[in-house]
């Protein structure tokens, strides 16, 4: 029996059966793989690292991006940044308000791998004529761009990777450049519990530029170790002090199908655990 | 001095086949060879885990081959993760044993997948801040050993007393060590030094323990197990004999690793070179080959080794003769004042034991090509581990 072992951290782990490999690259120095597997389905790997499986993406995509959509109300312009799954595309193009979606990739192989790997992540996204796809470094695109998004969505890999630049000072500073005042910029932000260190060295690094920065979670359970967090940093702080009976108007005036976001967990996914504040505070 | 033994030319028809069909210079790998040496070795040491240094010969073939058998992989660069990557080996079977690293070292092995780790001072544990809660750290101990070639505990590794308070400074860093490594020297002539630094490992892991309660749980005693080039060497099992017996002391939950580079890949290759001129020049013949001192012979200088060699004559008579290597420097002899038959320009000289530290090393000097490695007895390659995934 094939299995594929995770090798994120040296005393702890997890391992899948594999039943069939759909995909594999060993070139350009990184390892790439897409496999089936009873569990979870199609489960895609980066450098012993799990990136997505097709059972439990919704959780990470709807978090995302209904969180931040619904807490602005009035979004028009996103900006996804990586996201090559197309996951994070087919949650955004569900909203009917939304008029344009920039999406910047760095690789075009990735989008037309996981378009034929993955089909179930993108769902016919890429074909939405609100969509614009960039094939370009996040970090760069943000430095250049001129263009103002109402939310900006980090879908990146771990730090230690090629989205490395997607955690640094200097693309925050850009992403707040390319921000409405009214808007907000979310960021995968790894595993809390096995990497404390990510939290708080996002939170110093999104603090100088954003009034109103903390993170909300949600449990991923391919992203090992509990809850994952989310960054969320904004200028305007009423965002996160909109009501749950708005939320609940703007979710049903909306019309989507979710399977994990609703108005209750919006509201209770930016309650965080006390280790998870403590750090936070004993970090400034 | 190198051994020069002589042997009746029909007894040349292999390399010369091989000659023919892959030219000269040549280095003929025994995967066959390979086997037989973790074999030996594993039998010498049960119980204990290899990890193939596979600096002594980066050799796609020789990783395939001990992958087969289980062993896993010693890498210090990033080239030769690499070279694992690109033969499919599982990176939860590595270690990374450079006690020196960048930044983008640690964070290449990170990617590649492998998460274990060596230190030896406080500034190379300090790198690993960042990258905590991934790692598993073993810290390198100094044991020096004046009766090799080779001794590594100069160049890296901390004093026994610097142990703890590396383990405690880990500590307060949020770092795991897991274990203690050392290298008890290369091509050691007995056992002596590995009994000593296993003797006090133990103490120190019992120490550790005792004083703060940090467990450690692996031991990685290095390398060290000699071949034979000219000199006769212990076989391997009265060398690991009393290193079996050291071992026992160790608490029982401690597992045994070992990076062994040279006894695995040294008598697994030959080296083929050829005649390309000859001069008399006072009372000796000069005999010039197409490999030397800058190519595959560069372990006589680097590694202080001197192989044996094999020529081929029917003729009774010997004379004084020099071989040496094919580039312009007058350093580049591999071996003076020896007294053999007369070889005739296109002749076979075969080198032994010229596995490890040989290849590896060589230059392009001159741009001489460097020899070319062919294997031999490879394992057949499955579907399976044409696959990178774990079997």
């Amino acid at each position: 029996m094939k299995t594929y072992t995770e090798t994120l951290y040296d005393s702890y782990g997890q391992e899948f059966s594999v039943d069939k490999v759909y995909f594999e690259n060993k070139t350009d120095h990184q390892h790439l793989v897409i496999f089936e597997n009873a569990k979870f389905g199609r489960v895609m790997a980066l450098d012993g690292i799990i990136q997505t499986t097709e059972a439990d993406e919704f959780i990470y995509h709807e978090m995302l991006t209904h969180v931040p959509l619904m807490a602005h109300g009035d979004v028009k312009h996103v900006l996804i940044i990586g996201g090559g799954d197309g996951g994070m595309l087919r949650e955004v193009c569900k909203h009917a308000s939304v008029a344009h979606i920039t999406q910047v990739e760095i690789d075009d192989q990735v989008v037309d791998m996981c378009k034929e790997y993955l089909p179930n992540h993108s769902a016919g996204a890429y074909d939405d004529p609100r969509v614009q796809i960039v094939i370009d470094d996040g970090a760069n695109f943000v430095r250049e761009c001129t263009d103002k998004f109402d939310v900006i969505i980090s879908d990146s890999t771990d730090p230690i990777g090629p989205g490395d630049v997607l955690f640094t000072s200097d693309f925050y500073a850009n992403c707040k450049k390319c921000l409405t005042d009214d808007g907000v910029l979310v960021t995968q932000n790894g595993v809390a519990y096995m990497q404390l260190d990510e939290v708080t060295t996002t939170a110093k690094r999104l603090q100088p530029y954003f009034s109103d920065q903390t993170f909300y979670s949600a449990a991923v359970p391919t992203y090992i170790g509990g809850i994952m967090t989310f960054a969320w940093a904004s200028n305007n702080p009423a965002l996160r002090t909109v009501t749950t009976d708005t939320i609940t108007q703007r979710f049903e005036a909306a019309n989507i199908k979710t399977r994990y976001y609703n108005p209750a967990i919006h509201m209770a996914s930016f309650a965080l655990p006390q280790y998870i504040l403590d750090a936070l505070e004993s970090n400034t | 001095m190198n051994r020069i033994t002589v042997k009746s030319t029909d007894k040349a028809e292999f390399y010369q086949q091989m000659v023919k069909q892959h030219g000269s210079p040549l280095l003929i790998l025994d995967c066959d060879q390979l086997v037989q040496q973790f074999n030996a070795l594993s039998h010498a040491l049960t119980d204990v885990k290899f990890y193939y240094a596979i600096k002594a010969l980066p050799h796609p073939a020789a990783i395939q081959t001990l992958d087969a058998l289980g062993a896993g992989f010693d890498i210090a660069t990033t080239g030769e993760l690499e070279l694992l990557r690109e033969q499919g080996s599982q990176a939860r079977q590595t270690i990374h044993t450079h006690p020196i690293k960048r930044d983008t070292d640690i964070r290449d092995a990170l990617r590649f997948g492998c998460t274990t780790f060596v230190v030896d001072n406080i500034w190379e544990l300090e790198k690993f801040i960042d990258y905590r809660h991934r790692v598993g750290l073993l810290v390198r101990v100094s044991f020096p050993n004046p009766d090799t070639p080779i001794d590594l505990s100069r160049k890296f590794g901390c004093r026994e007393d610097e142990v703890s308070i590396l383990i405690q400074k880990a500590q307060s860093l949020g770092l795991h060590i897991k274990g203690l490594s050392f290298h008890a020297g290369s091509q050691c002539p007995d056992s002596g030094n590995h009994v000593h630094a296993i003797e006090q490992c133990t103490k120190i892991i019992n120490d550790v323990y005792k004083n703060s309660g940090k467990l450690l749980s692996i031991l990685d005693i290095g390398g060290g197990f000699p071949v034979e080039y000219m000199q006769k060497t212990m076989d391997i099992e009265s060398f690991c004999s009393p290193i079996r017996d050291a071992l026992k002391q160790l608490p029982e939950h401690i597992q045994i690793i070992a990076e062994p580079g040279r006894y695995l890949s040294a008598p697994a290759m030959k080296a083929v070179s050829s005649v390309m001129g000859k001069a008399k020049r006072g009372d000796a013949c000069w005999y010039y080959l197409d490999d030397g001192i800058y190519g595959s012979y560069s372990g006589q200088l680097f590694d202080h080794a001197t192989y044996p060699l094999t020529i081929f004559s029917d003729i009774k008579e010997t004379e004084q003769a020099v071989l040496a290597g094919p580039t312009c420097d007058s350093i580049d002899v591999i071996a003076e004042q020896v007294s053999m038959p007369p070889l005739s320009i296109g002749d076979i000289v075969v080198g032994h034991q010229m596995g490890a530290y040989t290849s590896a090393t060589s230059t392009h000097f001159n741009l001489f090509d460097k020899a070319k490695i062919v294997a031999i007895n490879q394992p057949v390659k499955t579907v399976d581990n044409l696959l990178l995934l774990n079997k």
